[in-house]
């Protein structure tokens, strides 16, 4: 069964630009895939496109069977996880820990179990120093990282990730990498966007590269 | 008319919305917004697009008028229910009011629109406003869109969190948009701390005097606009 089907999609920018000319694109349960190519050729659009965060202009979007446009954005959240390409832009909170746990207690879920996750999770992205601390305050290697695990603190049933590894040195990229296995493991499926050739080495199922708005494999 | 001077156009605004403060009668506030039409169409501006544009806005406004004109219970009735007054002549004069004033305000700030934001700063420049105010009038101008932008995703990423904002009460709907405002505040505080700090190294306020590379020139049709536009004021004004 495919997680997220794209079906003759088309795009253009406000401008005219045209990005996306009846692209399709099945994503699988359990697949992790890259998505590589130059800047500028649609990768992160792509990517918005299925969250609903933009439109197509044509064609349709299917979530785990359900079209995209009748999901809300909170409705997609709770589904799909999704890193932005600039993490500061996800970031809410007065602190670390709050920025974990603040969606979860606010949706009425238990507070000692959500904050033993957050704790587990603060150890495995090595931000359990600066859990009090101001998340704008952070380094970026620091925002990526609580982004990342801000978005894991619901267990989505496909995850999304915009250049994960950007600003996270080799130790922070193996953390990664490891909770990525992990992931795996429990047949999450994921469609991240990546220029780091070992990491892709590493996870890939299936690596799309884009050109054009169309799909080389 | 693209080519006058940016601060004729200011002066033409500072007329239209003095007088749109000063007035209260519709007929007067309604010659002043159609002053502000035919100055905004003679400057080639497509109002039409820019009330497009401007839709949630205006259907705010019409929101506002029409509860003030609900709310105020003053003057003769026009509408009622059994012994409820609705609507009375003088809550409905000053709803027309506010929305004038308002279409006043627009236009006056689509007018301005015709100048870049570089082109009313060099303006003020040689108007003899201090540089560094109007540099931070330039700097506010410049950041607008960027605020617009990163509020809207941080809207779309809160959502995306799972939190439902068309399903959330309004009680919490605040609690929501205090997590959204709060980063923004202090991004904005650190931008301008990068801004000041890059500022200082580019050798900001080195000199006591400035060149600049663009100088505006006054021409004598800018004259005659300024001097046509203060005398209508006056007529305006003495005659009303």
């Amino acid at each position: 069964m495919n997680n997220i089907d794209i079906n003759n999609i088309s795009y253009e920018y406000h401008r005219g630009r045209q990005i996306f000319n009846n692209f399709s694109l099945q994503l699988k349960n359990g697949e992790t895939t890259f998505l590589t190519g130059c800047n500028g050729c649609g990768k992160t659009t792509l990517t918005k496109l299925i969250m609903g965060i933009i439109k197509p202009t044509s064609g349709e979007i299917k979530i785990f069977g359900k079209r995209a446009d009748s999901l809300s954005l909170g409705s997609m959240g709770e589904i799909i996880g999704y890193v932005f390409q600039y993490p500061e832009r996800q970031l809410f909170s007065s602190s670390v820990m709050d920025e974990l746990t603040f969606p979860l207690i606010f949706k009425g879920y238990n507070k000692i179990e959500t904050f033993e996750k957050a704790k587990d999770l603060l150890k495995i992205f090595d931000l359990e120093k600066v859990k009090n601390s101001y998340p704008s305050l952070l380094s970026y290697g620091e925002k990526r990282r609580l982004a990342i695990a801000s978005v894991l603190m619901v267990v989505p049933k496909y995850l999304i990730l915009d250049e994960p590894t950007a600003s996270l040195d080799n130790h922070r990229i193996d953390a990664l990498s490891d909770v990525l296995i992990e992931l795996k493991n429990r047949k999450i499926g994921m469609l991240i966007i990546s220029h780091n050739k070992t990491f892709i080495e590493k996870h890939k199922d299936r690596v799309i590269k884009l050109e054009g708005g169309q799909i080389y494999e | 008319m693209n080519d006058i001077d940016p601060r004729t156009k200011l002066i033409q605004v500072l007329i239209l919305s003095t007088l749109a403060l000063i007035y209260n009668k519709l007929s007067l506030l309604s010659l002043i917004l159609l002053a502000a039409i035919v100055i905004a169409l003679l400057n080639r501006i497509n109002l039409l697009s820019i009330l497009i544009r401007l839709k949630r806005l205006v259907k705010m406004i019409i929101l506002i008028a029409l509860i003030q004109s609900l709310l105020t219970k003053t003057g003769n009735p026009i509408f009622r229910i059994g012994n409820f007054t609705l609507l009375t002549d003088y809550g409905l004069i000053k709803s027309l009011e506010f929305i004038l004033r308002l279409g006043i305000i627009i236009v006056s700030a689509a007018i301005i629109t015709t100048s870049s934001s570089r082109e009313i700063i060099q303006g003020l420049i040689q108007w003899h406003c201090p540089y560094e105010i109007a540099f931070m009038v330039s700097v506010a101008i410049r950041f607008l869109p960027i605020f617009k932008e990163e509020m809207t995703d941080m809207i779309t990423a809160i959502q995306l969190r799972g939190i439902d904002l068309h399903k959330v009460k309004f009680n919490k709907k605040i609690q929501v948009y205090k997590y959204i405002l709060t980063p923004i505040t202090i991004n904005s505080v650190i931008k301008a701390k990068e801004l000041a700090a890059a500022m200082e190294m580019r050798g900001f306020r080195a000199y006591p005097q400035r060149t600049s590379y663009m100088v505006l020139k006054m021409q004598a049709f800018d004259y005659i606009i300024i001097g046509l536009s203060i005398a209508a004021a006056f007529l305006f004004f003495t005659f009303q």
